[in-house]
């Protein structure tokens, strides 16, 4: 049996009713969205809606399609040359599977962090500016300023400071992933994805990591893929549950774990399986 | 028996005993071909036998110990040389007598037994010479000017002429040779326009007035020149060669005189890497057998350099759409193998493709379509550094892109995705961070690349290597780097010396330090560019996933 921090679920701001925003309140607008590899469908008939500036967890046992999901939203799919999509993503009611999306501009508007930390073999500085340079801007003094913003609000700052210039590799596995959710801030985007961001850190760093997220809330919005459920409790304020490629459940956070309608996600949520 | 077996020591062993039996094999190459190719630049002792020949003739043989060895008896047997019965082999010398212009083969043979007395006089003396090879024998007296002069005043006269003959040499290689250069400028300039038919005779004035300076200008050098010349001719040496003949020598042929037998160990070292740089440093002289072998080296560096500025980008650029771009299908596949498969096409078929396709099609069309004043002399038509640089790049290309392709396939899947994520394009990304994150491994397709390409002789003897090339492919007239030119190339160098030498006694130890020295280039070359890979791989170095 789970049991949820009630200090963690009180946290989550006013409870929203997810089958009904307004527009401005959605971020991502998913509908019958449909991915097979091949003959195997990974996902089936996703429909929901991402809210602004909130955390969405996405849980579920290995292989139910949580991060296939996750990776649609900026297309990092499309790197499997046998996967095939239908149904559409909807950011700022445009559809991002559409016929004239540039796929590099899109990823600048929805930022990714993946499980496992990859910084980039350059130093500490040049993996944070990385993305600025590539969007053009060269200017040593915006650039540094991009620097110590995004480590600040990535919260490596302080620890890194002084060795800005040094490689990137030189950091711990938990500085390493600040360093990559800094990179991908200094872009700006509008959403951030985390794939299951702190599978490969020990437990104090993903204590930090996971203060990060509640922090990042307030200037984006995060979608967050994860297998802890203790975690998707602390940090997110909406949670889907799915399972097997269906979207099972689909509510805030504080009535999924607590009261949950279907029957798979009680299993779930208690242990019966997963 | 069967435990030890079991327990896998036998491998182990057979293993150990592979490794031991290469490393043994390189090291024993490496020190005969060291020791054989130094030993050359020893300043050997010169020693006088006094001979009673078969006929009861006395003679005296002065000269260098250049080899010993041990035949049968019987094999003297037809002759009269009186053998105790229970000898059966008799040792002979290999004696380097020198003195090509008294004698017709500067090297003999001396039976041990007919040798009557051996030593080392301190007033002997090797004179090295610019033509006829060494002279041995002994100084009778020093003519300057036409008086004797005493002994002591040598090194002072052999010090003046070596400083004319510097400026003498400068004199003809660098003002001579550009005025020529300019000659041949001008008169293909006069050709060209006269085959275009926009020969004016103002144009021609032109030409004839600057032909006339330069003449002018040839004329006042080569008196120059001419005084230079009397001014070394002005002494003599006069020596004894060891049958008792005075032979004159004039001081403009004289390199160097050394009393081998007067030098302490301590002389006999400077000497020693006097020599070694004289080889490294000289040309060639005397149909390649004497001198030192600087166009040689000079010419396989540069040709090495060229191949590789040549093949570097093409390799990369290959691996990389194949990698990349291409789709992996049966084509990609196919294009794969191909590659892999042109690794293992014998190097003489790249040196008849090279003549044929690079040097007379592209090298023909070029002079057709540029050098067309020269013609029919060809420019780029002939065999040339170009052409053979171009080759050995085609030759090594395969290495290139198999170690690049390696290289990319290593890079762990997360470096691509970080960078795409982050809203890089494809080509960003290969440009940032793969390129960068596999140059280790291109510089170890390059590494290999120049290994091979340094050791390759077969194809360059078809599209552009010669025995002696009269000028560097590098010069100080404009455009500097001359890529029509012929070369000359150690490895080359090696066969000509060791099998198409007229004398082939004195190059067998040639052919050692050439090798020693064409070994030692290569290992140097590789060396640079490994400290180059290691130092991209520590800035490179990947996390251990």
């Amino acid at each position: 049996m789970i049991t949820v921090t009630p200090n963690a679920l009180s946290n989550s701001p006013n409870k929203m009713d997810l089958t009904n925003m307004t527009p401005e309140q959605i971020a991502l607008d998913i509908k019958g969205l449909n991915l097979h590899y091949g003959n195997k469908q990974a996902l089936q008939d996703i429909t929901m809606s991402i809210p602004k500036g909130q955390v969405t967890a996405f849980i579920g046992p290995s292989g139910c399609g949580k991060s296939t999901l996750l990776r649609c939203i900026n297309r990092m799919n499309d790197l499997v040359d046998i996967c095939k999509i239908t149904g559409e993503i909807n950011l700022h009611g445009e559809n991002i599977y559409g016929r004239h999306v540039d796929v590099a501009a899109l990823r600048r508007k929805v930022g990714m962090v993946f499980q496992r930390p990859n910084p980039f073999p350059k130093s500490i500085y040049e993996n944070v500016v990385y993305g600025v340079r590539i969007g053009g801007e060269n200017n040593r003094r915006k650039l540094d300023d991009i620097v110590e913003k995004s480590l600040k609000s990535a919260a490596l700052w302080n620890e890194v400071k002084d060795r800005l210039h040094e490689s990137a590799l030189g950091l711990s596995g938990g500085q390493q992933q600040r360093l990559v959710i800094a990179r991908a801030i200094a872009i700006e985007p509008e959403v951030l994805l985390l794939d299951e961001p702190t599978s490969a850190l020990d437990p104090i760093s993903t204590l930090t990591i996971e203060e990060l997220i509640n922090d990042l809330k307030k200037q984006f919005t995060v979608v967050i893929v994860t297998h802890n459920m203790q975690q998707a409790a602390r940090v997110s304020d909406q949670t889907a549950f799915m399972y097997m490629g269906d979207l099972i459940e689909y509510s805030d956070t504080n009535t999924l774990f607590t009261t949950p309608t279907k029957k798979k996600t009680e299993d779930y949520i208690t242990g019966r399986y997963g | 028996m069967k435990n030890w077996f079991k327990s896998g020591s036998p491998w182990v062993w057979l293993s150990a005993g592979g490794v031991s039996i290469s490393l043994i094999s390189v090291l024993g190459l490496l020190l005969l071909i060291a020791s054989r190719g130094l030993s050359y630049f020893w300043p050997a002792q010169i020693v006088q036998f006094n001979l009673l020949d078969e006929h009861g003739v006395n003679s005296v043989v002065i000269g260098e110990i250049y080899d010993r060895e041990r035949i049968p008896a019987e094999q003297l047997a037809h002759t009269k040389i009186n053998l105790s019965a229970e000898q059966e082999t008799v040792e002979r010398l290999l004696i380097k007598t020198g003195n090509r212009e008294l004698v017709s083969l500067d090297f003999r043979w001396l039976l041990v037994p007919q040798i009557t007395e051996q030593s080392t006089p301190s007033n002997l003396v090797v004179i090295e010479r610019r033509s006829n090879g060494n002279f041995y024998g002994v100084i009778e007296s020093l003519v300057l000017a036409g008086e004797n002069v005493e002994l002591s005043k040598l090194p002072a006269l052999l010090e003046r002429v070596e400083h004319f003959q510097d400026q003498i040499e400068a004199l003809q290689k660098t003002d001579i040779g550009a005025i020529n250069y300019q000659l041949e400028r001008l008169r293909l300039k006069e050709r060209k326009h006269n085959l275009d038919g926009t020969l004016t005779d103002a144009l021609s004035k032109n030409f004839l007035e600057d032909v006339n300076r330069l003449k002018a200008q040839y004329g006042q050098l080569e008196e120059k020149l001419m005084a230079l010349r009397q001014e070394i001719a002005r002494d003599q040496l006069t020596v004894r060669a060891m049958d008792g003949q005075i032979v004159t020598l004039n001081f403009e042929d004289i390199l160097a005189v050394t009393f081998n037998n007067k030098l302490t160990i301590f002389d006999k070292v400077l000497l020693f890497f006097s020599q070694i740089g004289g080889f490294i440093m000289d040309d060639p002289r005397e149909a390649n057998t004497e001198g030192g072998v600087f166009p040689a080296i000079f010419g396989t560096v540069l040709m090495v350099l060229l191949m590789t500025v040549i093949v570097s980008p093409f390799g990369v650029v290959a691996a990389i759409y194949l990698h990349e771009y291409a789709g992996n299908n049966a084509l990609t596949k196919l294009l794969r193998i191909a590659v892999i498969n042109l690794a293992g096409v014998p190097s003489i078929v790249y040196g008849v493709f090279g003549l044929g396709f690079f040097v007379y099609m592209v090298g023909g069309s070029l002079d057709q379509l540029f050098y067309s004043e020269t013609l029919p002399s060809p420019t780029f038509g002939t065999p040339g550094v170009m052409w053979s640089a171009i080759t050995l790049a085609i030759l090594t290309l395969p290495v290139v892109i198999v170690s690049t392709e390696e290289g990319l396939s290593r890079i762990p899947s997360a470096m691509r995705h970080g960078s795409l994520a982050l809203g890089a394009t494809k080509a960003e990304t290969l440009w940032r961070i793969i390129l960068p994150i596999a140059s280790p491994a291109i510089m170890t397709g390059i590494i290999l690349a120049i290994a091979r390409a340094a050791g390759e002789v077969a194809p360059l003897m078809l599209v552009g290597v010669v025995k002696m090339a009269p000028n560097l492919p590098l010069d100080g007239n404009f455009p500097f780097l001359h890529l029509d030119r012929k070369f000359m190339h150690l490895g080359f160098h090696i066969y000509d010396v060791g099998f198409q030498s007229p004398n082939v006694e004195a190059a067998r130890p040639l052919v050692y330090a050439t090798a020693l020295l064409l070994i030692t280039i290569i290992v140097a070359l590789n060396m640079t560019a490994v400290s180059i890979r290691n130092k991209l791989r520590e800035k490179y170095k990947m996390l251990e996933h």
